[in-house]
Order: structure tokens, then C-alpha cells, then sequence
């Protein structure tokens, strides 16, 4: 699975200005919203199922990155976005770092193959430090689109 | 303390299968030990520590992932990873 597949570009967020947890969840499902891959009908219920899976164990995977996900019945597949903190915002991550780069994701419930496909993409990308480095020093939406591009093209991770 | 090695083969029951949130358990779990603990399912071997690693072998539910652990607490962190994968989160993604 590539980013093109779930991420959606028009949700992307190169400044995110959330300086906590649910800020930072709200901030990326309204993106989703705004860019019409989510009803805003929906809008409380996702940020609520997604605060409620991070309460069992954060979703902070480390090295500065961290993907808030859940399962919803209101998607027919899998949406995505991607938003880069300059600041960082704390979200009690495995190393204790502070989060940068952010996978948000939203599945269907009867679809966990992709989720985790969509997982092994980012995890294998992020593998490489380029990426890494690349995604958190992002200023704006089209860095972070060139990157994705390019990740999808395997110039990072093989 | 003797050096002992262990190989458990467990079947993923958590119906999201081997996700983000079991992976950093996992890598918790493992890095609480002493035991060196590496996952393999396929071709592919990954180290127990490391949750960008443990998320690329893509293990969905019904799936096998074998747990090679070595060290005087081998058995305990098996036994404490298990359970993960059964599902100890209960039905979300």
C-alpha cells in the first residue's frame, strides 16, 4: 500500500498549532472534515473513539511520530491524513519524546488488512532517517506532498 | 542464572490483527526484560524492541508470528507477550 492510497492531500497539515493530544486529534479529523472524506455529523463522534483507544495506550510509536487511528462506521475505506508539529506535542510515547509527525487514520471496521498494511507503509518509511528528517522539517503542505511522492516511489525505504 | 532459549508460535486472535498500539506493548514489554526477543513470520525477522520493525511483518488476525526469545527471563516475557497478541485490547484497530 503507498501513501496516495490513503493519505489525503487535501488534509495534510504543515503547521498543526495543537499544543496537546485532543487539540492535535481535533485539529486532524476537522482537516478531514474540511476536505470533505469525513461528514461533520461524524466530526464528535471519530475525535471521541479516537481519544478512547489512545486512553488504553498511546499510539506514540516513537521517534517522534505517533498514529492516532480508529475504527469507524461512517468510512467505506480507509482515509488518512498526515499533520508535522514544529513545536511537538507531548502524547506518551514508547521513548518519552515529544511527537512531531503525525499518521492519522480511519478504517472502516470490517477492514483490518488495510490498516495494517497502511502501518507497514509508514512504519517501513519511517525506517529511514531521510524520510524522517525530510516529513519533520516540512514547511509547507507541498514539501510534505513532494515527500510522500517520493516515498511512494521508493526513494526512501526500500 | 542458566541461558535458556525459547520458541513460541502464537496465533494472532486480536481482531485488528498485530497493530500499533500492541507493537509499542510489545516493544515495552521486551524492553523491560533482559531477554533478546526477536518475531519472525514468513522471511522476516524483526527485533523485539523495536515497533517500526515489529509493524512491517503485517500480521493480520488468524496469522502466525513465531517469538524466538533468549535470556535468563525468556520464558517470562513470552509469557507476557502472548497475551498481546490475543487481543488484550479488545476490538479496535
Amino acid at each position: 500500500m503507498k501513501f496516495a492510497d490513503f493519505i489525503c492531500s487535501e488534509a495534510i497539515l504543515a503547521q498543526l498549532s495543537a499544543q496537546d493530544k485532543e487539540t492535535a486529534i481535533r485539529e486532524m479529523v476537522q482537516s478531514l472534515c474540511s476536505a470533505g472524506k469525513i461528514e461533520q455529523d461524524e466530526f464528535e463522534s471519530i475525535v471521541k473513539a479516537i481519544l478512547k483507544r489512545e486512553e488504553l495506550g498511546s499510539t506514540g510509536i516513537g521517534r517522534g511520530v505517533a498514529v492516532p487511528h480508529t475504527k469507524h462506521p461512517s468510512v467505506n475505506q480507509l482515509v488518512g491524513t498526515v499533520a508535522v508539529s514544529p513545536e511537538g506535542v507531548d502524547f506518551a510515547s514508547l521513548d518519552g519524546e515529544v511527537v512531531h509527525l503525525f499518521f492519522l487514520l480511519i478504517s472502516p471496521p470490517d477492514r483490518p488488512g488495510d490498516h495494517l498494511r497502511a502501518l507497514e507503509n509508514i512504519s517501513r518509511q519511517l525506517r529511514d532517517d531521510t524520510f524522517c528528517r525530510f516529513l519533520k522539517q516540512s514547511k509547507t503542505i507541498e514539501d510534505i506532498k513532494t515527500i510522500l511522492v517520493e516515498a511512494d516511489n521508493n526513494q526512501f525505504a526500500s | 542464572m542458566s541461558e535458556t532459549a525459547i520458541t513460541r508460535t502464537i496465533v494472532v486472535t486480536d481482531p485488528a490483527g498485530l497493530h500499533a498500539r500492541t507493537a509499542v506493548a510489545i516493544a515495552a514489554a521486551v524492553r523491560r526484560g533482559q531477554a533478546n526477543v526477536t518475531l519472525i513470520k514468513d522471511d522476516r525477522r524483526v527485533p523485539g524492541t523495536e515497533v517500526l520493525q515489529i509493524l512491517t511483518l503485517v500480521a493480520e488476525p488468524g496469522e502466525s508470528v513465531e517469538i524466538q526469545a533468549s535470556g535468563p527471563d525468556a520464558r517470562a516475557v513470552l509469557d507476557s507477550i502472548e497475551p498481546l497478541l490475543a487481543g488484550q485490547f479488545g476490538d479496535e484497530a
